[in-house]
């Protein structure tokens, strides 16, 4: 089934979004989304890496061996991973602090990596710059919503640009169980019956 | 063996492109980078520290040779002629290594303050060095001779309560300032007439 | 001696890779519908975490640092890791094919499991030395084994179990693991 160049794009945004309808690239989204912020951020650098991966990769996919293929697509993605992380530093250096390991960790992200194999390797370079937009694009929206959930009940404000603001009040009782490790696996779990609920045909 | 020299052709290809856009990009990005990382992770301690300073003393900033380490001093210049020094030292606290920053007054000959700039200790207990100005504040004035040392071992400075290792690691940190500073005496003073204005 | 074993308790149960730092989750709930795929899976991380953390910490301290190259270290580990994985997969089928039929599916997953590249970036960053380093690798992978283990575990009862159909599979898989690492919180303030 051939599928328009519009919904190329669109299928990242709610039916392939990652990572509730393709549960993939996990480790980010219950690390990173304490806050908003730290979602967003997380969310665009993914994006970049992923857009760009798809346009170098399909671009090469007509010289690249098989066999070796892999290996290729990890050179690939693992230098757009060092981009992103060497501009992040030298302008958004306290975000870079924040998301500390799993920016250079985003060159191990499953859905980077399966983009490459499961699309870009056989689609031309316009196709693959709307998949990688589009499930880019759907990521960063599921890692906000999740990173604001959490957020919201677990202190009671909404940080963005560095301003907290205060949504329930002074007198809102954080459920710090939320912002912590174990508030993420929860917080998740439920977003998805929830999305399983609302999509169920 | 065609495919296999393709194979290989392509590997390193991609692999020197990929090191050769790299570098470019970390040539362009280097300064920039050491300048954030000094303004977000040292620069409040030192901004604490020298705050009347009427210029940046992340830009005034020049090093020195001790020993075979190589230490990066900022310089706070006040009423127009430089003032002070801070640079930085580190002290073993609960949750490996303290940072500190420690700001020598050098016109009067005392401490004017230190500021934690990296740590790993507890949250609440013995992070309150680095979030808890009170605790800071009793090194400012602090004669040069030292030993700093906590009430319990004999000294001045009142610990958190409940993280007296922190505390005794900020303290150590302060006297490997002092003892730095006396060792560099004359080459700092040299170095910070160039900030006469 | 007394250092190092704090270490490792403090990376197998406070620091729980999976539970606490959140590295390795797509395996996590991937391999851990069966017992027995998941003991596999985590003999296959033990074994590579080990070696990975060993060889990205010798790379780091004797090439990237001596040449000022740190910039490059996200490309250099994960082909170091990646060749790795090809190289033990490769030797165990010629060498030792009872451990290849035990392992071998799981080997080429471990590439992008993050919880390898995970611990020899925080090796590096914590700046261990390389018994720290070796111990470190060697207790997150322990960790690691020990939750997807337990996990698993669990797994198979809920199998059994009525669950409502929009929890089904996955979200009520995660809403167990949100339980047991609040189990896992438990161990916090224990070193």
């Amino acid at each position: 089934m051939a599928r328009s160049i519009v919904q190329e794009f669109t299928k990242g945004l709610w039916d392939e979004v990652p990572p509730f309808r393709l549960v993939l690239g996990l480790c980010p989204v219950l690390a990173v989304t304490k806050s908003v912020e730290n979602g967003i951020g997380m969310g665009v650098a993914t994006t970049f890496v992923l857009v760009c991966s798809n346009v170098l990769v399909s671009m090469l996919r007509k010289v690249i061996p098989a066999k070796v293929r892999i290996a290729c697509f990890i050179i690939i993605i693992a230098t757009f991973v060092t981009v992103v992380e060497l501009v992040m530093q030298a302008f958004a250096y306290p975000l870079f602090l924040k998301l500390g390991i799993f920016i250079p960790l985003i060159v191990v992200n499953c859905i980077v990596l399966g983009r490459s194999e499961a699309f870009a390797s056989k689609n031309g370079m316009f196709r693959s710059l709307l998949d990688g937009l589009g499930i880019g694009i759907g990521f960063t929206l599921s890692l906000s919503a999740l990173a604001a959930v959490r957020e919201l009940l677990g202190t009671g404000d909404l940080t963005i640009w560095e301003k907290p603001i205060q949504v329930f009040g002074p007198s809102y009782q954080p459920f710090s169980f939320m912002v912590e490790a174990p508030g993420a696996f929860v917080a998740l779990g439920l977003m998805l019956c929830l999305m399983n609920l609302v999509g169920k045909k | 063996m065609r495919d296999m020299i393709k194979m290989l052709l392509v590997l390193t290809i991609l692999a020197t492109l990929s090191g050769w856009v790299l570098a470019a990009i970390r040539d362009n990005t280097k300064d920039r980078i050491e300048n954030q990382v000094l303004e977000f992770v040292k620069g409040p301690a030192i901004r604490s520290i020298l705050e009347e300073a009427t210029n940046d003393p992340i830009v005034d900033r020049f090093q020195l040779k001790d020993g075979d380490m190589e230490r990066t001093f900022f310089v706070g210049v006040m009423d127009g002629a430089p003032r002070a020094v801070t640079f930085e030292t580190s002290g073993k606290g609960y949750g490996g290594d303290v940072g500190l920053m420690v700001g020598i007054d050098v016109t009067d000959n005392q401490i004017m303050g230190v500021g934690v700039t990296t740590h790993g200790e507890t949250p609440g207990m013995g992070a309150k060095a680095k979030t808890d100005p009170s605790f800071v504040a009793q090194f400012r004035e602090l004669p040069l001779k030292g030993p700093v040392k906590v009430t319990g071992d004999g000294g001045s400075i009142n610990a958190i309560s409940g993280a007296t290792i922190t505390s005794r690691a900020v303290c150590s940190a302060t006297n490997d300032a002092l003892q730095i500073y006396e060792k560099l005496k004359p080459q700092l003073t040299e170095k910070l007439k160039e900030f006469n204005k | 001696m007394g250092d190092l074993i704090v270490l490792a308790i403090s990376c197998i149960l406070i620091n729980n890779i999976l539970l606490a730092q959140f590295l390795g989750n797509c395996p996590f709930l991937g391999t851990s519908k069966k017992m027995e795929t998941a003991v596999g899976m985590a003999m296959a991380v033990v074994f590579v975490l080990v070696m990975a953390g060993v060889i990205t910490w010798v790379t780091n301290t004797y090439f990237l640092q001596k040449l000022g190259l740190e910039y490059l270290r996200t490309v250099a580990f994960i082909l170091v890791i990646a060749s790795l994985v090809q190289f033990v997969e490769m030797f165990l089928k010629k060498s030792i094919p009872a451990l290849y039929a035990g392992l071998g599916i799981f080997l080429p997953l471990i590439t992008t499991n993050c919880a390898v590249m995970g611990v020899c970036l925080i090796n590096i960053n914590e700046e261990y030395n390389f018994l720290q380093a070796l111990v470190a690798s060697f207790s997150y992978a322990v960790g690691f084994g020990l939750a997807l283990i337990l996990f698993a575990g669990v797994r198979e009862r809920i199998l059994l179990a009525r669950v409502p159909r929009p929890l089904q599979d996955t979200a009520i898989a995660l809403v167990t693991a949100g339980i047991l690492s609040l189990t896992f919180m438990a161990f916090k303030g224990m070193v």
